[in-house]
C-alpha cells in the first residue's frame, strides 16, 4: 500500500467510493454532502459502505471514545483518517 | 368473513395474525380456503425469474449475500416443508381438512420449484456444487435449528401409539404457526422488501405469489389451532407453542452463523437495527398469533421466553465466535 498518500488523496478516494456507491446512481460527492439526504444512502447502504471502506482502508476496530456519527461525506473522510492511521 | 387481503397499491397480503386485533377475529373455514387456492393459482414458469439474472450480476457483495442467505433459509424450509407434510394430511381430522391441506401440499412442491429456479437461473448458483449451492443450504439456519424438530414431530404422527391427535397437533403448532407463520412470514416480507429494494422484478413478484400462497397456510394453521384450543387441546398447543417459539427465537438470531459487523459505529447500528427489525416483527408475529387462537393470557410467558431465546442465542454467539454478536455491541456502543 502507498504510504506516501496525503490527507487530500486519502479524501478523494473516500469521496469518489462515495460517490460511485450512491444508490441514487454514480455521481460527484463533496465533503459538504448529507450521506443520506443528498446521495441516497439508507440503512443497507451504509453497511455496505462501511464494508468497502473497511477494505479498501484497512480500517481498525473502533474505539468507542474515537467514534462518531457521520452525517457529512466530509464526517466520513475524517473517521477514515483516525481508524486508518493517516490522521493521527 | 374474509381474513385475507390483498392491497393492490402495495402489493402488501395479510392474514389474520397481521390483524392487531387481540379480540377473536373471524376466520375462514378449511373448505373456503380450499376455494381461494382455486382462485389464486400462478406458475413458476410464468414469473420468468431469468430476467433478474443481469441485476445479480452487478450486484454488490452486501445485499448479494444478504439475498442468498435468505432465499437458502426460505429453500431449504421449503423442502423440509414438502416432505414433511404429508403425515398432517393423513390424519387431519376431517375431510375438508385433508383436501385443504392436499392443497398446501402441492403449493409447497411450486414454493421449492421457485426457489430452486430462481437461485440457479437468476442468481447463478449451481445447487449441487458442494462450494455453491450446498454451503449456502448448509448455514441455513433453519435447516440447522429448527427442521429436525420438525421432523421429530410430523415422524410421531404417523407411529401408531405415540399420542394421536396430541402429536397432530403438535406437528400442526410446530409448521403451521412457528415455522411458517412466525419465521417464514418474517423471512419473506424481509426478502421482499430487500427484492423490491435491488429492483428485482422477478424476485418480487414470486415472493408475493409465496406469500399469498403462506397466507392460505398460515390462516389454516390459525384456525386447526383455535379448534385445537377449544377441543381439549389446550395445554399441548401452549407446551408446544412456547418450546417453539424459544426455538424460533434461536433461528432468527442464528449464533451458528458470523454476523456481519461494521467497524463504523453508524454502520454497526444501521445493521443492528436492521437484525432486531427482523427480531420484533417476527416476535410481533408470535404474540399476535396466541390473540387469534384463543390464547391471549399466554402473551406475557411468550413474550419473556422470546426474549430469553434471544438472550440465550446471543450468549451462544458470544461462546462461538469469542466477540459480542452486532445487536450487543450496537446497543453499548
Amino acid at each position: 500500500m502507498e504510504t506516501t498518500e496525503t490527507t487530500e488523496d486519502l479524501g478523494r478516494r473516500v469521496r469518489d467510493l462515495i460517490g460511485r456507491m450512491s444508490p441514487l446512481g454514480e455521481r460527484t460527492a463533496e465533503s459538504h454532502h448529507d450521506v443520506m439526504n443528498d446521495l441516497g444512502y439508507d440503512s443497507v447502504a451504509i453497511v455496505e459502505l462501511a464494508l468497502v471502506l473497511e477494505t479498501e482502508f484497512e480500517l481498525q476496530p473502533i474505539d468507542d471514545e474515537q467514534a462518531f456519527d457521520v452525517v457529512t461525506v466530509g464526517d466520513v473522510e475524517q473517521l477514515v483518517r483516525r481508524l486508518s492511521g493517516a490522521g493521527a | 368473513m374474509s381474513t385475507t387481503t390483498i392491497d393492490t397499491t402495495t402489493s402488501e397480503i395479510t392474514d389474520a395474525a397481521d390483524a392487531g386485533d387481540a379480540s377473536l377475529p373471524a376466520l375462514p373455514t378449511s373448505r373456503e380456503l380450499y376455494g381461494r387456492w382455486e382462485k389464486q393459482q400462478w406458475a413458476v414458469a410464468d414469473v420468468k425469474v431469468d430476467r433478474d439474472a443481469p441485476v445479480w450480476q452487478e450486484m454488490r457483495p452486501f445485499i448479494r449475500q444478504e439475498l442468498l442467505a435468505a432465499l437458502a433459509e426460505l429453500e431449504v424450509g421449503e423442502v423440509c416443508v414438502v416432505q414433511t407434510l404429508s403425515s398432517l394430511v393423513d390424519h387431519a381430522p376431517s375431510e375438508d381438512d385433508r383436501i385443504y391441506l392436499a392443497t398446501q401440499l402441492a403449493d409447497e412442491g411450486r414454493h421449492v420449484r421457485f426457489f430452486q429456479d430462481y437461485l440457479s437461473d437468476a442468481a447463478g448458483i449451481d445447487l449441487e456444487d458442494a462450494a455453491d449451492g450446498k454451503a449456502l443450504e448448509a448455514a441455513a439456519s433453519y435447516g440447522n435449528l429448527f427442521e429436525p424438530t420438525l421432523r421429530r414431530s410430523t415422524a410421531r404422527v404417523r407411529e401408531p401409539g405415540e399420542g394421536g391427535t396430541t402429536a397432530w397437533y403438535q406437528a400442526l403448532v410446530q409448521y403451521h404457526l412457528i415455522t411458517e407463520g412466525v419465521l417464514a412470514a418474517t423471512a419473506l416480507r424481509t426478502m421482499r422488501t430487500l427484492a423490491r429494494r435491488a429492483k428485482l422484478p422477478a424476485l418480487t413478484e414470486g415472493l408475493t405469489n409465496v406469500t399469498r400462497d403462506e397466507t392460505r397456510h398460515v390462516t389454516y394453521g390459525l384456525i386447526a389451532a383455535r379448534h385445537g384450543v377449544t377441543a381439549g387441546h389446550r395445554d399441548t398447543i401452549a407446551e408446544t407453542y412456547l418450546a417453539g417459539t424459544r426455538l424460533a427465537a434461536r433461528v432468527m438470531v442464528a449464533p451458528e452463523t458470523r454476523a456481519v459487523t461494521p467497524v463504523l459505529r453508524i454502520a454497526l447500528r444501521s445493521r443492528a437495527a436492521q437484525l432486531t427489525g427482523q427480531w420484533d416483527m417476527a416476535r410481533d408475529r408470535m404474540l399476535r398469533q396466541l390473540a387469534v387462537i384463543g390464547l391471549p393470557e399466554l402473551r406475557a410467558e411468550a413474550a419473556r421466553t422470546w426474549q430469553s431465546g434471544c438472550d440465550q442465542a446471543m450468549d451462544e454467539y458470544r461462546e462461538r465466535w469469542d466477540t459480542e454478536h452486532p445487536v450487543r455491541r450496537a446497543a453499548a456502543a
